[in-house]
């Protein structure tokens, strides 16, 4: 599996076929005299903002806090839950477990009560 | 001691030799699955750059020669500093891609 | 026969859509002061315009994506940034001159001041999307905006000569001017390029479900559609350079710009030219704030969709909300709509490399078009558009500083 080409930047979807955001990062762990193993990977704004730049990645996540998602942010998914890589990837936890809709869950209570929401 | 290393942030890094001199910047990561872990079997090294990154069409209309790539098996590439990747072994050890 | 009717329609309402802020300020500046000596470049504009939006429609019914998709998916987020966020500020300065054109056109109906009319016609806007569906949007403005035909009407009936309009389609340099004239070419391009309308064009694909039996309809729709929509466009140019061009004016507003009418419709001359005008920016207006809300939710890998119900799209509702509510504060400030139009369009032309570029690759990954690939002749094609792009972007802001 080539991981840039494959993982990175890809849509990123649930058990369930729900879509959970993009991959907007990647972790590996790295030991000595071992081959590094893929650890994560990582969804959310502060993950992206982390991408081009650390002390904006801390920006973002700062702004996280302030609409209060923070401290689940950014979205961290064990590589052993990735279940296939084709088009999209799939994980097999529920975007529930990982907590990637609980902004989509906040905006969605303040959508329900515009008239001719449907 | 495990050290957790952001892949998106190694990705375009130069990756120095042994004699400091940049061989190119770290493209591509290849893994494989063994159990329930994916290990990084190889990195890919291309030394064309931007033009590289933007891939085939971009080379095939501009008649360019394709850049030169290089393949390192995982154990080529000396990360324990992240920020400045470090081939540890010399340039004739590695594949051509 | 379902599948003809579905493809006139989106030819008809390509027609109806084709005019906004944008090409009719572009075209009505270059009628007044050319004559018919820009109606190439209107045709130029049409033809890359056309191509790129089949090229698009391509890569979304192949490859299931839209063009911020694919560009992100492809690129990464490192090269995206940079399209995606002049793309935005580019959008919200065209989306608060859209809505200005709109309230022109409603305080040349009711001679009512237009800054009255920015907060309520923001509201339209945002109503027609909560409460639309992509069908009903798409079809209802491209119907309703078969008003803005009123200029080929006209252009036809002020009788240029055919053989002074034909000479008009071969490029020429002007006997005067020159800057100004490269500066109203430059222009045009840049105002019927308008990075949104790739992307709108690619995401509606999606919405309405098109699958490979489809590109026939693509390939129609693109250059047909917008074919004849830019008829729509030189009928405002010859218009122009029949009526105002002999007033040796410059067209600075559109309430000058309405005088094009008055030979042709007399006493319903503004009432036409309103009517144009407000139809066409308002179409507008909608399919630019629907693609911020695309274009974000694409880019960071939201659900959505106008045909979704709105609470299973939250973040793209709040997406599509936030960028009219700023587009509405920046039209309030009360900047001549005109003015903040061809400032947006120079900006397109600046970022118009960055968004043709991306093409060159992916119409030649079988990942995002799979066997339907670009050949030689359309790789030659884009190539020289990108050459060609990075050219205009260069020399706009000087053009803009010099003859604009």
């Amino acid at each position: 599996m080539d991981v840039v080409h494959d993982v990175l930047d890809k849509h990123i979807t649930d058990r369930n076929g729900r879509e959970m955001g993009r991959v907007d990062g990647i972790l590996l762990d790295v030991r000595p005299n071992e081959a590094p193993r893929l650890a994560a990977v990582v969804i959310g704004a502060s993950a992206l903002g982390f991408r081009v730049n650390p002390i904006v990645g801390r920006w973002v996540h700062g702004v996280e806090y302030g609409v209060g998602i923070g401290e689940e942010r950014p979205i961290r998914i064990d590589f052993s839950h990735v279940a296939e890589v084709g088009e999209k990837v799939k994980v097999d936890v529920t975007v529930a477990e990982s907590g990637a809709e609980t902004l989509e869950r906040r905006l969605r209570e303040w959508i329900l009560k515009i008239p001719g929401s449907r | 001691m495990t050290n957790t290393v952001r892949l998106d942030r190694l990705i375009g890094r130069k990756i120095l030799t042994g004699n400091n001199r940049s061989l190119g910047r770290l493209e591509e990561c290849r893994a494989e699955r063994r159990g329930d872990s994916w290990i990084v079997t190889e990195w890919v090294i291309g030394s064309a750059g931007l033009l590289e990154r933007l891939g085939f069409g971009v080379r095939m209309i501009l008649g360019m020669r394709t850049g030169r790539s290089f393949v390192a098996r995982w154990d080529q590439l000396d990360l324990s500093n992240p920020d400045v990747p470090r081939l540890n072994c010399s340039l004739e050890d590695l594949k051509r891609a | 026969m379902k599948k003809i009717f579905n493809l006139l329609l989106g030819v008809v309402t390509s027609i109806g859509g084709f005019v906004e802020a944008g090409s009719i300020s572009t075209a009505a500046q270059g009628g007044t002061e050319f004559g018919f000596a820009l109606l190439w470049a209107i045709a130029v504009a049409t033809i890359i315009l056309a191509m790129l939006a089949e090229m698009a429609g391509r890569i979304a019914t192949v490859g299931k994506r839209s063009m911020a998709a694919a560009v992100r998916e492809r690129f990464g987020f490192h090269y995206q940034m940079i399209p995606l966020g002049a793309e935005l500020m580019i959008d919200l300065l065209l989306l608060a001159a859209e809505i200005g054109g709109v309230a022109v056109a409603v305080k040349l109906l009711t001679g009512v001041g237009f800054q009255w009319w920015i907060l309520p016609v923001g509201l339209v806007v945002w109503l027609v999307i909560w409460l639309g569906n992509f069908s009903v949007i798409e079809d209802g403005v491209g119907l309703l905006g078969m008003v803005t035909v009123a200029f080929v009407v006209a252009a036809w009936r002020l009788h240029p000569g055919p053989k002074a309009v034909a000479a008009g389609f071969v490029p020429s340099v002007p006997g005067h001017d020159l800057t100004r004239y490269a500066f109203l070419t430059v222009s045009i391009v840049g105002a019927t390029v308008s990075p949104y309308l790739l992307n709108f064009y690619s995401s509606g694909a999606i919405e309405e479900k098109w699958t490979e039996p489809d590109l026939w309809i693509n390939r129609t729709t693109s250059y047909l559609g917008m074919g004849f929509g830019s008829i729509v466009s030189m009928g405002v140019l010859v218009t122009a350079a029949v009526v105002l061009g002999p007033l040796q004016l410059r067209v600075d507003s559109y309430e000058q710009a309405a005088l094009m009418f008055v030979p042709v419709f007399g006493r319903w001359a503004v009432t036409l030219f309103a009517c144009s005008l407000g139809v066409g920016c308002f179409g507008a207006a909608v399919e630019i704030t629907l693609n911020a809300g695309y274009v974000l939710a694409q880019s960071f890998g939201w659900t959505w969709g106008v045909d979704k119900p709105r609470r299973d799209a939250a973040r793209f509702c709040a997406a599509f909300t936030t960028v009219l509510l700023v587009s509405v504060v920046i039209a309030l400030l009360g900047f001549d709509p005109l003015q903040m139009t061809l400032i947006s369009v120079a900006l397109t032309v600046v970022v118009m490399p960055l968004i043709v570029l991306p093409f060159l690759v992916l119409m030649n990954d079988e990942q995002f078009v799979k066997q339907h690939k670009s050949g030689s002749i359309g790789n030659g094609l884009l190539a020289a558009l990108t050459i060609l792009g990075a050219l205009m972007a260069l020399v706009v802001i000087p053009l803009e500083i010099f003859g604009g």
